[in-house]
């Protein structure tokens, strides 16, 4: 009989915290902002901003000293790319790099007087090319668009000589074949919009009470401390219920939204949320203890968002991440979340390509349990002693 | 005069009892920059896991192998598999990888062209982009070599096979960066982009306090009734600190960590110092347009994270869709990536850049416009505190 009223008050307090909790998040139009507008806002925003994902034609200007057929056939070429469009052709490279330097232009083309000659002799011609490196996708698209006309022209002119190609390599880019901004950037941004938003939501929420005095671990009173399981678990079966809603609407209905790849079953997906999501529910909730006033929690931690990304190794790749930065890494969800959301929608991996993240989220959720419950029930201590020293003095 | 005084010293006192003021600003901008510094230190990666799956183990397809893993950005691991390295290539583990297919050595041999196959993960930018660029590069060589032994047996001389096996050569200038480096990119404009956030976000707060203590009546009777009085007194010293942070960090990156730059430190300092002074009356703004403190944390959060990618310095501004362009122009780090490029790319001065200085110098009336309005608020404090 005993085990059966256990059972029920724990689960009676459980949906009591729960509904609480649910009330808190809907009562608060900052958490709600955050929440719903930030976490839905933000991915239609970046999908709006890196929505060409690529730049196309870029401007380029030309001196072509040589003035030769082969000077403007190779020009042609270049013209030709997806990468480069010759804008103007310039009569000396000081009109080109002042050019650029007024930002007309963000590459120099420079094919010297004697280039014609040295091809038509059977020597090696050379063309200088100046990238404006203000963005990397500039020097990207600068050094592509030549490259590719340069080896263009090469097989052209050895089929001239009759000279065999003896390796031809075949290039396959699964993922993102036109190595698009938008679908590396959106791929591992998403994730990370869940953990930020519910972490700063959370946190607001966490620190409005403790400004009320009312600490975030009020525990029911009469259990006299032991029910912080249910008040970890009741709380986190809110943010459970609203995150699955939001989450599903970032991972899932974003992409297809903005026609960005989605490789992998909705159902996969749902389980990577599910892991995911209660990951981050728990490092909330032991991160948040650090945050005692309100508004402290954005000028002290906004600008890890732009640190968390890089960490994922989205762009400056993993292997060349500095062993301590690694180990912080593994502190967060993001690093995981977005690695497995980025091979198992974009990649079009499966359940087992993502294991490894799966199984490293699982560990911390593990973790980052116990440590919520250890502070909850610290900071129920730490209250219970304040105010029972209040009660004192009165 | 000595009401401003007072207000100062009122500030200081603020500022020394609550260390969430020097640990925003200061402590914030230096953890950024060892993160950034640190996490880029080499500049260009190396030794990236590229996969090699070698279904012909010939001499040739050896010293391929063993080639592409001498080079300093690869770093080679063997697969006997596909399928394996497809699935490495899938979770991440592999930034691409190489196919030889078998008879390759044959093929060659008896001029039959065969095909490698070079598979890269696109989805790592970084990492896929460079490990792309280095097996393109072995594979040409390696071209290249065949066909220099097939020309030479030909009878043409080491010149004149050199001048066929690679007749146009590209010689690459990158001004104002000729090593490549990722970090002299990233972090001459993303640390700036950091204290930014951090002005906008610590004024809007240190304003927006008074509202939520309801202390701003107190502050309003020091200043004899005068907002530009009592903001002038309380924003100096935070003036004073963002200037001296501004200053620091372009000593640091050009003297400290080198950065390449051509024109003078000096336009640097003014650059930096009209982002602090624009990010701050765009932080006075916000709190005046919405005088309740939580949510002009919100919008000032939501807003100076936006700032990062409109500024244009990772995807260029004129590569986004025309409605989103005009956009960037509210966003001081975009002036800012402006002078910086102009200064640190051409050395242009004051010609170049006067046009990104009137821009900065405008976000400077923003807070006169509804300096009334934080006024009242701040008399009558009738809006909720939070």
């Amino acid at each position: 009989m005993k085990e059966i009223s256990f059972f029920r008050t724990w689960f009676r307090n459980w949906y009591d915290i729960f509904i609480h909790e649910l009330h808190l998040i809907f009562s608060d139009s900052g958490v709600l902002v955050i929440f719903f507008v930030g976490g839905l806002l933000y991915p239609v925003l970046y999908n709006l901003i890196y929505m060409n994902g690529t730049v196309d034609d870029m401007p380029v200007a030309v001196v072509d000293l040589s003035g030769g057929s082969y000077s403007r056939r190779y020009l042609q070429k270049v013209d030709a790319t997806r990468e480069c469009e010759i804008l103007l052709y310039c009569s000396s490279l000081e009109e080109a790099r002042s050019l650029m330097q007024r930002r007309v232009v963000h590459g120099v083309i420079y094919v010297p007087a004697d280039f014609d000659e040295h091809i038509v002799r059977g020597e090696q011609g050379t063309v200088s090319t100046y990238a404006d490196m203000s963005s990397f996708l500039y020097y990207k698209c600068l050094t592509m668009g030549t490259s590719l006309a340069m080896l263009d022209e090469m097989h052209q002119i050895q089929l001239e000589h009759n000279v065999p190609q003896a390796v031809l390599s075949e290039e396959n880019m699964p993922y993102n074949k036109p190595f698009s901004y938008t679908i590396f950037f959106i791929s591992a941004a998403l994730m990370l919009v869940i953990q930020q938003t519910m972490f700063y939501g959370s946190s607001l929420l966490a620190g409005t009470l403790r400004e009320r005095n009312k600490s975030f671990a009020s525990l029911p009173g009469h259990l006299q401390g032991l029910g912080v399981g249910r008040v970890v678990l009741g709380r986190g079966a809110a943010y459970f219920a609203v995150y699955l809603v939001v989450g599903a609407i970032i991972a899932l209905l974003i992409p297809w939204l903005f026609h960005l790849p989605q490789r992998a079953e909705w159902t996969e997906m749902m389980v990577l949320l599910l892991f995911f999501v209660v990951d981050c529910i728990f490092f909330t909730f032991t991160w948040s203890t650090l945050i005692w006033k309100r508004e402290t929690m954005f000028v002290l931690f906004l600008s890890a968002s732009p640190m968390l990304l890089f960490l994922t190794g989205f762009s400056w790749p993993v292997t060349a991440i500095p062993d301590f930065w690694r180990w912080v890494s593994m502190l967060f969800p993001s690093t995981y979340g977005c690695r497995a959301f980025i091979n198992l929608n974009t990649a079009g991996g499966t359940l087992s390509t993502i294991a490894p993240e799966i199984k490293a989220m699982t560990i911390q959720t593990a973790v980052y349990y116990f440590l919520a419950c250890a502070s909850v029930f610290v900071e129920h201590q730490i209250t219970l002693r304040r105010s029972r020293r209040a009660a004192v003095r009165c | 005069m000595k009401s401003i005084l007072k207000i100062i010293r009122r500030e200081l006192d603020i500022i020394r009892r609550r260390p969430v003021y020097l640990l925003a600003s200061v402590g914030v901008l230096v953890v950024n920059i060892i993160f950034y510094y640190t996490l880029m230190e080499d500049g260009l990666p190396h030794d990236l896991p590229i996969g090699l799956v070698d279904l012909d183990q010939s001499s040739t397809s050896r010293s391929f192998s063993q080639q592409l893993d001498a080079t300093q950005l690869g770093q080679v691991i063997y697969y006997d598999d596909l399928h394996l390295a497809r699935h490495d290539m899938e979770t991440g583990k592999l930034t691409s990888f190489v196919v030889i297919p078998e008879g390759f050595n044959a093929d060659i041999q008896a001029n039959r062209q065969p095909h490698m196959g070079c598979y890269v993960n696109s989805l790592y930018f970084v990492g896929g982009a460079l490990a792309y660029k280095d097996i393109l590069t072995m594979v040409s060589l390696t071209n290249g070599a065949v066909q220099r032994q097939v020309l030479r047996a030909k009878g043409y001389n080491e010149r004149e096979a050199r001048a066929l096996i690679q007749p146009i050569v590209l010689d690459q200038h990158q001004i104002g960066n000729p090593a490549t480096n990722y970090g002299v990119y990233l972090n001459g404009v993303l640390l700036p982009g950091v204290l930014e956030m951090i002005v906008i976000l610590i004024t809007v707060y240190a304003v927006g306090t008074e509202l939520k203590y309801g202390t701003s009546k107190q502050l309003m009777e020091m200043a004899e009734g005068s907002i530009e009085k009592a903001l002038l007194g309380k924003l100096l010293p935070y003036n004073i600190i963002f200037t001296v942070l501004g200053i620091g960090l372009e000593l640091l990156l050009f003297y400290w960590f080198r950065y390449p730059l051509r024109g003078s430190i000096g336009w640097m300092f003014i650059d930096i110092l009209l982002l602090v002074t624009a990010s701050e009356a765009l932080g006075l703004f916000i709190v005046e347009l919405f005088p309740v403190l939580r949510l002009a944390t919100s919008v000032g959060a939501i807003f100076s994270v936006l700032g990062f990618s409109l500024a244009g310095f990772s995807l260029p501004v004129e590569a986004m869709p025309p409605y989103v362009q005009g956009f960037s122009a509210i966003f001081p780090l975009r002036y800012y990536y402006l002078i910086h490029v102009q200064e640190t790319l051409w050395g242009g001065g004051f010609a170049f850049c006067w046009k990104e200085v009137i821009h900065l110098l405008l976000f400077l009336f923003l807070p006169v416009v509804l300096m009334r309005r934080l006024e009242h608020a701040y008399i009558y404090q009738e809006y909720e505190r939070d």
